[in-house]
């Protein structure tokens, strides 16, 4: 087990020598202002047995989950994903390609079910997750050569990780073992969370970032040596300098390994990074227009600071992306995004549908959906000259809600998480993104470019009061009262039978008054006066 | 206004000329708005027709639920000439001019009316705003509207080999212009060809049926050989348009084209009175089991073809076909649309090329009043339908219930009663 901390100060940030104290056996950190990552890596031997048993099935398994609210990421921890769990997951080869869906892939059955099993049990008994097949979408994988991107993706909003907490409460940790109980529940204010597993190391690593101290002193802990030889617990405390290449970060501050160091080692040093930040002022929010009736428009309004091309040399081509996770009472029409016509897009700010994965059916209601719904990457058109007008500017996405039940009010409530906005910039020739030790990859968006693409994150600023990253959309659906109203379902059966019984009868009778007055004959040609009679 | 309809051309030339302007405006609107004018089913057509031009199925694309033939027809819209996109709509406007041309030349037949007037009830479609609007818009129905009367002009022209070839390639088409066939066939005695002026049949066997002749014979009577050669050469059209499909395109074709319409749930809100009640039975079908809003009631909708194929295949066929056969048409378009569990406006049209042949004799239009009021509660039907439509789709208010519900069903009230007056009106007369 490995243990890596890492504390990120802003440079404003105040910082004394004495709130981190280095003792033979432990670091103690004392009331810092800082974002904090902590990183634990398991070994396979590690792992309590339902979850290797799950996980040897597994070519890899990476769950993200961002909080609701919204954060600040700092850098190197700039990149984001909509708020929720994300799962991405690929079986391990053999089973991983279709065909044998019938009884003679027995492995392949149960790890479909049991990644679904497993997840429900992590974080929420109730997630919409039955098996692989009928409850994840496949991305679209770009070079199978690069197949970084896994082959199966799982989408939930779950607000909380309470159940995670518990979870690793009582698998993970020792009934008596405080600090390790203190460290699991830290995770109810991580604004983010990592699971990484793959087959290649197979080893299982767990990360979390909070943007701040739960408290609003700073971070105050204590953080022990592994008891034992094999366990290294590894710190950093660490603030951005300026880079000299564009596509660098740079970090500079304190080191520790606890445990083995007797002292703060100063460091400084420069990686590539495939995330980037962009300046405090790129903002970007998502609203939807009222009224949304059932075609909401998606609107993302974003600062001018925002529409300024990333720094980069001439041969750096950049262009900036929206990725939508909708959950599937929510979809776009492929055929209408995808359009070429540039009255359409320039109306909306678009430039072209660049990736859609999952439920795209225009006319399925939500109850026939099995899966969690669709992700769709959008490239985003922007003005000729952002320095000019001060105003915000809007991109506009055309959306269609499915049906959903019927209920007792007439409406249903569906939460949209916000889509993730970012510039996306060729970078150069040989640039290794994987040397960078904060990277981060399988964000779902990221896996659509290829492998030396840099990106800027735009900040998400929530407009309203809740601070959260998810809109509520109001869906009308058929109001039906179980027990009580006019408008119980037996109303309605009664009523719509009543009414074409009551039709059919009528032109039955017509009918009858036709075979009545002239049979099913021809009728004589009589003249015209004939038929006034029989009226 | 009557000179008007005496010079042929002229009416043509107008039917022509609106549809040309209609067809222009409509590239122009397309290009300098995003309101397009275009139908988002020709969008549908046209993108199957590049899948065809590709080597690939139709149905690659979503929701394309056609016969091939339709893609195939569209062909020349993926050819990179400029103006060529259209060439769809224009063909479905050219149907539209031919279909009124057709149900001039019938009406001279069946109403024994002076060309001058024929064209001025053709002139109902011809001159239609809403029909040319939906053709060049790019909707196909305007194909149907063309196949259905050449079907009929054929019959009353007794080529009926042509008759059976137009009636296994409209069912192939869309299905419902099955129903045409009942008519026909029970319409098809040797009465009819006495009366008829075209090409007769080469030997007239059969001899009136009289009242009092034996089950049997009636029977044996009734199975005549042109009654045969329609219904084999339909079939064989039907079948052999169908086998040659499947074998291309496979189980996609079969899916698409017709078993869609057999599993559909047509859940969305529509002028069909069964709307309500579909949303409702299809939620609780998806429905896990404890959460079913409707416990152990019936499924009154999966008998809703009853009352609909009663009336349309058997009881209006064979109780006024012999009386009326484009009348007849009229009435069971007209009872299938009514009764079926989903209807947009679109298949209004269906029964709008059979107007022509029963306003003459109509009591809407002899009674003025009457007609108006009919015309107007038709209208009404629709527009308070459409303003609880608009209530829920584009300001999202819930107005399934009480709104489109009883919407829905006052349309079909509005429905059935103009049927029983269509219903009413056939039996007095007997123009063919």
């Amino acid at each position: 087990m490995r243990t890596r901390i890492t504390y990120i100060q802003k440079p404003q940030a105040p910082f004394d020598p004495s709130q981190a104290t280095l003792t033979p056996s432990a670091l103690a950190i004392h009331n810092l202002d800082a974002a904090r990552e902590e990183r634990v890596t398991l070994g396979f031997d590690e792992l309590p047995g339902e979850l290797w048993q799950v996980l040897k099935q597994c070519h890899q398994i990476h769950v993200r989950w961002a909080r609701r609210e919204g954060y600040e990421a700092v850098s190197p921890f700039s990149s984001r994903v909509s708020p929720g769990l994300h799962v991405f997951f690929s079986p391990v080869a053999g089973v991983a390609s279709g065909g044998a869906t019938d009884g003679g892939a027995g492995g392949r059955v149960s790890s479909m079910e049991s990644v679904c099993t497993l997840l429900k049990k992590v974080f929420d008994s109730r997630l919409g997750c039955e098996n692989v097949e009928k409850s994840f979408i496949t991305p679209p994988i770009l070079s199978t050569r690069f197949a970084s991107t896994a082959a199966y993706q799982f989408y939930e909003l779950l607000p909380s990780l309470e159940n995670l907490v518990t979870y690793l409460q009582q698998k993970h940790c020792e009934r008596d073992n405080e600090e390790c109980h203190r460290r699991a529940e830290l995770i109810l204010s991580a604004d983010s969370i990592d699971i990484n597993y793959d087959s290649v190391s197979h080893a299982l690593t767990m990360s979390g970032y909070w943007s701040k101290s739960p408290t609003p002193e700073g971070w105050t802990e204590t953080i022990q040596k592994y008891e034992g030889a094999t366990g290294k617990v590894e710190v950093g405390l660490l603030g951005a300098e300026a880079a000299n290449e564009p596509e660098e970060i740079k970090m500079g501050g304190l080191l520790a390994d606890v445990g083995s160091d007797t002292e703060l080692k100063p460091t400084l040093f420069s990686f590539p990074s495939r995330h980037h930040p962009l300046l405090d002022e790129a903002e970007y929010s998502v609203s939807f227009s009222p009224p949304t009736g059932l075609h909401p428009t998606m609107t993302i309004s974003m600062a001018r600071e925002a529409l300024k091309e990333p720094p980069g040399g001439p041969e750096v081509a950049c262009a900036l992306h929206a990725y939508l996770t909708l959950p599937s009472s929510l979809f776009g029409d492929k055929y209408q995004l995808s359009t070429t016509d540039d009255l359409f897009l320039k109306s909306h700010n678009l430039v072209a549908l660049r990736a859609v994965a999952g439920e795209t059916d225009l006319e399925a209601p939500d109850w026939f959906v099995s899966r969690w719904g669709s992700s769709w990457l959008l490239e985003l058109d922007t003005p000729l000259d952002s320095d000019q007008g001060s105003e915000d500017w809007n991109v506009t996405i055309p959306l269609h809600l499915r049906y959903l039940h019927p209920s007792a009010s007439g409406y249903r409530s569906v939460s949209i998480p916000w889509p993730v906005v970012f510039w996306a910039c060729t970078a150069e020739d040989g640039t290794k993104m994987g040397m960078n030790p904060f990277d981060r990859v399988n964000l779902g968006w990221e896996g659509l470019f290829g492998p030396r693409t840099m990106f800027y994150q735009l900040h998400p600023s929530p407009l309203n009061e809740n601070n959260v990253l998810v809109e509520e959309l109001k869906v009308p659906v058929l109001t039906v009262k179980e027990n009580s109203g006019i408008f119980q379902s037996k109303v309605i059966e009664l009523g719509t039978v009543a009414v074409i019984v009551l039709g059919f009868l009528w032109v039955l009778w017509k009918l009858a008054l036709v075979v009545r007055s002239s049979g099913i004959r021809p009728q004589e040609r009589q003249g015209t006066g004939k038929r006034d009679k029989a009226e | 206004m009557a000179s008007f309809f005496r010079n042929t051309s002229l009416v043509y030339g107008a039917a022509i000329g609106l549809r040309v302007i209609l067809l222009f405006h409509g590239a122009w609107q397309d290009a300098h708005s995003t309101v397009k004018y275009t139908d988002i089913d020709y969008m549908v057509f046209t993108d199957a027709s590049r899948y065809v031009s590709r080597g690939d199925s139709p149905y690659a694309r979503d929701t394309y639920r056609y016969t091939p033939l339709l893609a195939w027809m569209l062909l020349p819209t993926t050819w990179t000439i400029p103006g060529f996109f259209s060439f769809g709509k224009a063909l479905f406007s050219l149907s539209d001019v031919i279909a009124g041309w057709l149900v001039a030349q019938s009406l001279v037949l069946t109403h024994k009316m002076s060309p001058e007037r024929a064209l001025k009830y053709a002139s109902f479609w011809l001159l239609n705003p809403m029909v040319a609007n939906i053709s060049t818009r790019g909707s196909s129905e305007g194909l149907l509207g063309v196949l259905v009367i050449a079907l009929l002009w054929a019959v009353l022209n007794r080529k009926v080999t042509l008759a059976g070839i137009l009636l296994g390639l409209g069912v192939h088409f869309k299905i419902y212009p099955l129903i045409y066939g009942v008519s026909i066939i029970w319409w098809m005695d040797d009465t009819k060809t006495s009366t008829s002026s075209a090409t007769r049949e080469a030997k007239p066997k059969t001899k009136p049926t009289n009242p009092s002749t034996p089950v049997v014979s009636q029977i044996l009577n009734f199975i005549t050989p042109c009654r045969i050669r329609l219904t084999l050469v339909s079939l064989l059209t039907f079948a052999a348009l169908n086998t040659a499909m499947y074998l291309r395109y496979g189980t996609p074709f079969l899916q698409h084209t017709y078993l869609h319409h057999l599993t559909r749930i047509d859940h969305r809100h529509n002028f069909s009175p069964y709307s309500t009640l579909l949303y409702l039975s299809a939620a609780a079908d998806g429905a896990p089991a404890s959460s079913s809003s409707r416990g152990g009631s019936g499924n009154f909708e999966s008998l809703a073809f009853i009352p609909q194929m009663l009336l349309s295949i058997i009881l209006l066929p064979v109780i006024l076909g012999k009386k009326d056969l484009p009348g007849t048409m009229l009435a069971q378009t007209f009872a299938f649309v009514t009764f079926n569990k989903v209807c947009t406006s679109q298949y209004f049209l269906w029964y709008l090329i059979f107007l022509p042949f029963y306003l003459p004799t109509s009591s809407l239009l002899q009674k003025p009043r009457l007609g108006l009021l009919v015309a107007l509660l038709w209208v009404i039907g629709q527009a308070l339908w459409l303003q609880q439509g608009f209530y829920l789709e584009f300001l999202g208010a819930s107005s399934f219930v009480p709104g489109l519900f009883l919407a829905s069903l006052g349309f079909f009230a509005v429905n059935v009663w103009i049927l029983g007056i269509i219903v009413s009106d056939i039996r007095g007369c007997s123009p063919v």
